[in-house]
């Protein structure tokens, strides 16, 4: 009877599901949760915060020979001279999001003549993402993000938002395929203070041990750093030789541990 | 809109496009261009600010001047780079000087029937990405856009008969960036020092695959 109760609430729950609209018996958003669900089936999104800098690394998950290299990034894009951020999700989404962040930062910039800040930028794409989630009968988007910016007061943050449309800041954070066991790796081994430099490497180590790939190379990884080394912010998207290099140095220590 | 333009006639007076005053050219030269401009801001006869920026850098390779009714040159750049930014993110590229050109021609015609009192003259190095080869570009419009590309000089602003005649004279071809930065600057001073609503100094930008040289130059002070 146990069995026959479960597929009876499996059923209700189908039709609870279709509509973004509704709310199910137990409270719940299925749509939003399936949206949440392709999210983990995507290519991994590591940030980590720094004292001077923010980290992004991004696993990509389409790497075929194939591949027109374009120049564009699959995982990284820059919102504002000030806030990057990475994707994880379905593509196609993300580029929708994207161009309206663009759109509401260069919209602040144009009536304020200043840079928007980073918490009020994400809040109002945050705003965007839940009126997909309880209005106008469509589904929601299928992008979780992670937003890395500086603003002249609150400094460099680091924040997450989902399908829902809520936000959060973080210290370090992953999200994609495997996040829980980066975001574990992440818990255990940050810690306050430390530089751009450590950051990377500890993006490094998160990603190999998250992703179950052979043998970790630029092709398969995209790391950018947001900076303030001078008056201006600074968006920078490693190079493939720069990934390559970065990935070697950190062999090495890894050999030294062992 | 009728009324509006007959009131804006009563305070700015006789002509929009010289309540403000100033002027600005560019030049091209082997390899390189020039854009300068004069730095007077003011109400008619009054001056009231000798440090005025009329030229706006884009990016390394390109450059704009808007000559015309100060607050429309404010709010047209701030427009500007509005869309500038945007093609900048979603492009991961800086602008052409041509596409530039387009830009804001496009931007100006929008606003045809009630446009801003800008001109804007451009100046800038075309990069061919297959060849490296690099191509000096300067181009001029009205203020509803109307292009020109005349390929040798472009004016702008209340003294333009002036410059006109001056860099008929004064412009060669193919002149090497000191060259090209002697001519603008006479080409420039004496079109200004004649000139009552443009002066109180001059800045001069050269722009080579390289550098950008920028200086100011002293005129009559008045």
């Amino acid at each position: 009877s146990h069995s026959h109760r479960k597929s009876v609430h499996i059923i209700m729950s189908r039709r609870y599901d279709s509509r973004t609209t509704m709310f199910s018996p137990e409270g719940r958003l299925f749509q939003v949760e399936y949206a949440m669900a392709a999210i983990s089936e995507a290519g991994l999104c590591v940030g980590i915060l720094a004292g001077d800098g923010i980290v992004l690394a991004g696993e990509k998950k389409v790497v075929s020979e194939l591949l027109d290299n374009t120049g564009t990034a699959e995982k990284m894009y820059q919102i504002d001279d000030h806030i990057a951020c990475a994707v994880a999700g379905i593509t196609a989404d993300a580029n929708i999001l994207i161009n309206q962040t663009r759109l509401v930062a260069q919209r602040y910039r144009y009536t304020y003549q200043a840079p928007m800040l980073v918490e009020q930028l994400i809040q109002q794409i945050c705003d965007t993402k839940q009126g997909y989630t309880q209005y106008g009968g469509l589904r929601p988007f299928g992008v979780s993000l992670l937003y890395a910016g500086w603003d002249r007061h609150y400094g460099f943050q680091l924040m997450s938002s989902d399908p829902s449309g809520n936000y959060a800041g973080w210290k370090a954070h992953s999200i994609g395929a495997h996040n829980q066991g980066a975001n574990s790796i992440l818990k255990q081994d940050w810690h306050e203070g430390m530089s751009l430099e450590e950051c990377k490497k500890l993006a490094v180590k998160v990603m190999s041990k998250t992703i179950d790939s052979a043998g970790l190379t630029s092709e398969k990884l995209e790391f950018a750093t947001v900076t303030k080394p001078g008056a201006k912010v600074e968006f920078t998207l490693m190079s493939a030789a720069e990934v390559d290099k970065l990935l070697s140095e950190c062999e090495l220590i890894g050999e030294d541990d062992d | 809109i009728r009324v509006w333009w007959c009131s804006k006639r009563v305070i700015m007076g006789d002509n929009i496009m010289t309540y403000n005053g100033g002027c600005s050219v560019a030049m091209v030269g082997k390899d390189c261009v020039a854009i300068a401009s004069d730095r007077r801001f003011g109400l008619r006869q009054q001056t009231l600010a000798c440090d005025n920026e009329r030229i706006f850098r884009i990016n390394d390779r390109t450059f704009i001047a808007l000559n015309g009714l100060g607050t429309d040159v404010e709010t047209f750049i701030e427009k500007l780079c509005f869309r500038l930014n945007l093609y900048k993110f979603r492009e991961s590229r800086d602008i052409a000087p041509r596409t530039l050109g387009s830009l804001v021609s496009n931007m100006l015609y929008e606003k045809r029937f009630g446009p801003y009192f800008v001109e804007p003259v451009i100046a800038g190095l075309e990069v061919d990405k297959a060849t490296g080869a690099v191509t000096p570009f300067v181009t001029a419009q009205d203020l509803i856009g109307a292009p020109c590309f005349p390929g040798n000089f472009v004016v702008g602003g209340t003294c333009s008969e002036s410059l006109y005649g001056m860099c008929e004279s004064l412009w060669r071809p193919d002149m090497e960036p000191d060259d090209l930065f002697e001519t603008v600057s006479q080409a420039l001073l004496a079109s200004l020092d004649r000139d009552c609503l443009s002066g109180w100094g001059a800045v001069v930008h050269v722009i080579t695959p390289d550098s950008i040289t920028t200086k100011t130059l002293k005129a009559r002070m008045d």
